[in-house]
């Protein structure tokens, strides 16, 4: 997530190639899971983008440890209902997201003023209770919200997310460009992990760092060239297919009674987590 | 550096959001004008390039890997509206889609990456630039140092971002609800890292694909150039010659920058409320002063100011911030670091650029 | 009824010329092939025909319209152009550039401002028509060769065009997907339809062409019935539409003869 982290020289392009596949590989998974037979599934997207968004809100604005948590229980609930396997979430979110706050909110607990709750003999560094309460809020709020948006994007297919943006006026413009941005990151990192992969093929031993800068510099050159090139070809066939400047969208969405029992579920129960937070 | 969520708060967010909103307005206004149908298809592309890049990882010297966000690059090859839609709809798929970067910090990582960040990043390459020829290395430096300093600028607004959670939201009992640390170590935590190593990898990408560019595909640099830019010097000497002023000038901005920023967490200006009354510091603020003796009793403002500032927190700081030397021994080793390093950079780019010449000169 | 001419066409771009002061003229209702090697000109003409290039000298029209970029412009010419006139690309990538195969189907009527519920149901039942509504919201990224066509084609024919345009249909698809594309196109084909195919693949030429354009260097060079271009090796030869290489055989004789491999390289 941040720009930096050691690494041993050799295993870098190894990290470049895993991280592409990994991306490609979740890409591939919500694919699979967002047409399972769980609760969230059958929901109209737009209730699952405006129910989910209002209680990451809810879990950002609370002031009180336990309703984040209780927020963070229903997530877990949801994902439950969903068919969502906790191993995955675990793998996919909680573990990711609990191991790089816990790096950022560790010093905290020493750091902040207040009330000392325990003292470290050695160090002479005292933990305090506002340490720990600022802790949990960080870890809380970050993992609740991670659930929150990993529960939409797996039970929803992407295209219809993108589309359910418009009830926040997102122009149609963006929406269209954000879907066509997605269909080529796949081509992008599928054609970025092949020269990766080619390359390390066609190398003995490891590279030194110099090396691996060039060729990643490289790689990111010819991927800029082909950007042009793809998009110059791609501009004549939406032409070619009567694209004359407006975008228009189809969309099918229709309120059933159930979207609408979810959709008065999700907002009493988001206000009811601000009212009790505040 | 993507912001995730709950490190800042809903107020801070949405302020972003509403911040970035007129910008983002006002470049597909222009992007329209300028690409009109071709814009959805270039973006698009792009923003998926622009994503892709982000996972590179880049060995940098000294064992460490950096990412870099392609803000130079971008407003390099597409100018800043273009640049600013195009990486704000990358920071969107990876905060919405892959997880990274909050869903409520997307107003403030793009408006930190993005908006400011292509801006700045722009302003600096085009200063930097000038009229120089479109193959001229000069346009490589300037690139790099685009890429270097916007992604400087991003770190230091979202260090602020931070910086100022805990001053303004507590629980009742006093705990930060969001960022919990002050600007005093936010500032120095976020610009430490970006300046050496998140900034050296946007250096290295904006110079080193420039570079490429430059004998692979020319007239991808062209929009951004300025008009009646020549393609090649009429008469340039393989570079280093009528380079050096520009050297010594880019040199000493880098020593400047980490020395400026991290001033913000100095000696000078950073005295508290009491020590107006201890005399062996006030004669030392007289000394740094340039003579002027230091008012008798601490500024008004000072002391308001200084009570919700630092009281809690100076017994609590890390120690290496307050600590004058100290402070000043980090940015001097900083500035000489950067500078060897940029040295190294630069030159391996010359030896580079004056084989190219000799080729094309044979 | 002509329905494409093109009159001493030249059309270059970074000062490589593409088509130099070509000449040709495709009547209506024909099924016609654009033959010729890769660089002779052959997909830059369908850009020409279909009005995405136009040409530095010399003229295209379109049932008796010089196409211009002026006349692109009207609102009524260009959507009712784009109705009649389909082009479908070489590579999937470009062809099929929406998130999913349903949208990528729908986007010619949506652009088009056909009402919506009539979109759906056209969409649906052209998928159905190709064999594809089973893949109707997949990513194209993943699909096959012969899918990814499919999809491609269901996209330009959605709108039921009167001509059709086709960049090399059968590059990249194995022996099964070339057969189950020209049947489909021999399907769609006949009657009032007409469809230009440029290729480079001699085989099943006879099937999907009556009329045979053969392109070399941006120019024109024969126009004929496919059994007479199959035969005049001489012509193929020079084209680069076959090759002929030495082989020497165990009696120590050499020759050569033209030929093309069973895989079309």
């Amino acid at each position: 997530m941040s720009g930096f982290h050691s690494h041993k020289r050799g295993g870098l392009i190894e990290h470049t190639i895993e991280g592409l596949y990994l991306a490609m590989e979740r890409a591939l998974h919500a694919e699979t899971s967002a047409g399972g037979a769980g609760l969230l599934q059958r929901l109209d997207p737009r209730v699952k983008v405006a129910g989910l968004f209002a209680l990451i809100l809810a879990s950002a604005l609370a002031t009180r440890l336990w309703v984040i948590a209780a927020v963070f229980a229903l997530a877990i609930l949801l994902a439950a209902f969903s068919l969502i396997s906790f191993r995955m979430l675990a793998g996919r979110v909680w573990i990711g997201a609990l191991t790089f706050t816990a790096a950022i909110a560790i010093p905290a607990v020493f750091l902040t003023p207040g009330v000392p709750v325990f003292h470290l003999p050695g160090l002479n560094w005292t933990i305090t209770a506002q340490g720990l309460t600022t802790a949990g809020y960080l870890i809380l709020r970050v993992e609740t919200a991670a659930t929150l948006a990993l529960l939409l994007i797996f039970t929803t297919p992407w295209m219809h997310v993108l589309k359910a943006l418009r009830i926040f006026r997102v122009p149609v413009v963006f929406v269209v460009i954000l879907g066509m941005t997605c269909r080529y990151i796949l081509l992008m990192l599928q054609t970025a992990h092949e020269m990766f992969e080619s390359r390390k093929s066609r190398t003995v031993g490891t590279m030194t760092a110099s090396e691996q800068r060039r060729m990643a510099v490289s790689s990111a050159s010819v991927l800029l060239t082909k950007t042009f090139q793809l998009s110059g070809d791609v501009y004549l066939a939406m032409l070619s297919r009567g694209f004359r400047g407006e975008v228009y969208l189809l969309d099918d969405f229709q309120m059933k009674p159930l979207d609408w029992t979810a959709a008065i579920a999700f907002m009493s129960l988001t206000a009811a987590a601000v009212w009790a937070g505040r | 550096m993507h912001i995730p969520d709950g490190y800042l708060s809903p107020a801070t967010c949405t302020a972003l959001y509403a911040s970035s909103a007129p910008f983002w307005y006002v470049a597909l206004q222009r992007v329209k004008k300028t690409l009109h149908t071709r814009l959805v298809p270039l973006l698009s592309l792009f923003a998926a390039f622009s994503f892709v890049i982000m996972m590179f990882n880049l060995p940098l010297p000294g064992g460490t890997t950096g990412h870099a966000v392609g803000i130079g690059l971008a407003a390099v090859v597409l100018g800043p509206w273009a640049a600013m839609l195009a990486v704000s709809v990358a920071i969107v798929i990876q905060a919405l889609f892959f997880g990274d970067g909050g869903i409520t910090a997307i107003g403030a990582n793009c408006f930190n990456m993005a908006i400011i960040g292509a801006l700045v990043s722009y302003a600096v390459y085009r200063l930097l630039a000038g009229r120089s020829a479109i193959l001229s290395f000069r346009r490589v430096v300037a690139a790099g140092l685009a890429g270097y300093v916007a992604i400087n600028v991003s770190a230091l607004l979202a260090a602020i971002e931070f910086g100022i959670q805990p001053l303004l939201y507590r629980d009742a009992t006093g705990a930060p609800l969001y960022c919990p640390y002050p600007l005093s170590v936010a500032i120095p935590a976020m610009m430490l890292g970006h300046l050496t190593i998140a900034g050296l990898a946007e250096l290295v990408v904006s110079a080193g694909v420039v570079a490429f560019i430059q004998k692979s595909d020319p007239s991808l640099l062209k929009s951004t150039a300025g008009r009646g830019i020549a393609l090649t010097e009429p008469t340039e000497r393989a570079g280093a010659g009528s380079l050096r002023p520009l050297w010594v000038g880019l040199c000493l901005l880098m020593i400047l920058t980490p020395l400026g920023i991290l001033a913000a967490g100095s000696a000078w200006g950073e005295w508290m409320a009491s020590d107006y009354s201890n005399p062996a510091i006030r004669q030392k603020m007289a000394q740094s002063s340039f003579q002027q003796p230091a008012p008798q009793r601490a500024p008004e403002g000072l002391e308001r100011l200084s009570s919700l500032w630092t009281a809690p927190f100076v017994r609590y700081a890390p120690p290496y911030v307050t600590s004058a030397a100290f402070g000043y021994l980090l940015s001097a080793m900083f500035g000489a670091g950067l500078v060897m390093l940029a040295s190294l950079a630069v030159g391996r780019f010359i030896r580079a650029q004056s084989y190219d010449s000799e080729e094309r000169a044979a | 009824m002509t329905l494409f001419e093109a009159d001493c066409l030249t059309y270059s771009y970074e000062r490589l010329t593409a088509l130099d002061q070509l000449t040709l003229s495709i009547p209506e209702g024909s099924r016609a092939a654009l033959l010729g090697a890769n660089g002779s000109g052959k997909s830059t003409l369908l850009r020409l025909l279909d009005g995405l290039y136009f040409g530095q000298s010399g003229a295209v029209r379109f049932r008796g319209d010089e196409l211009t970029e002026d006349l692109f412009a009207h609102d009524d010419f260009a959507l009712e152009f784009r109705r009649e006139v389909g082009l479908v690309f070489q590579n999937p990538d470009v062809q099929l550039f929406n998130p999913t195969v349903f949208d990528e189907v729908a986007f010619s009527p949506l652009q088009l401002r056909w009402p919506k519920a009539e979109i759906r149901e056209r969409v649906d039942e052209i998928l159905s028509r190709l064999r594809i509504f089973h893949l109707k919201d997949r990513v194209p990224h993943r699909l096959s060769g012969g899918e990814k066509k499919r999809v491609a084609l269901a996209s330009v024919l959605v709108l039921d065009p009167a001509v059709l345009l086709l960049d090399e249909p059968t590059a990249a698809l194995d022996p099964r997907s070339q057969s189950q594309l020209i049947d489909l196109l021999v399907e769609w084909g006949g009657g009032a339809k007409s469809v230009i195919t440029a290729t480079h693949d001699l085989r099943d030429l006879g099937d999907i062409a009556d009329r045979c354009y053969v392109l070399d260097c941006g120019r024109l060079v024969a126009e004929a019935r496919p059994e007479e271009i199959l035969r005049d090796s001489e012509l193929l030869q020079r084209t680069n539409l076959v090759h002929a290489h030495r082989h020497r055989h165990a009696s120590g004789a050499m020759h050569s003869h033209p030929h093309t491999h069973s895989d079309g390289a």
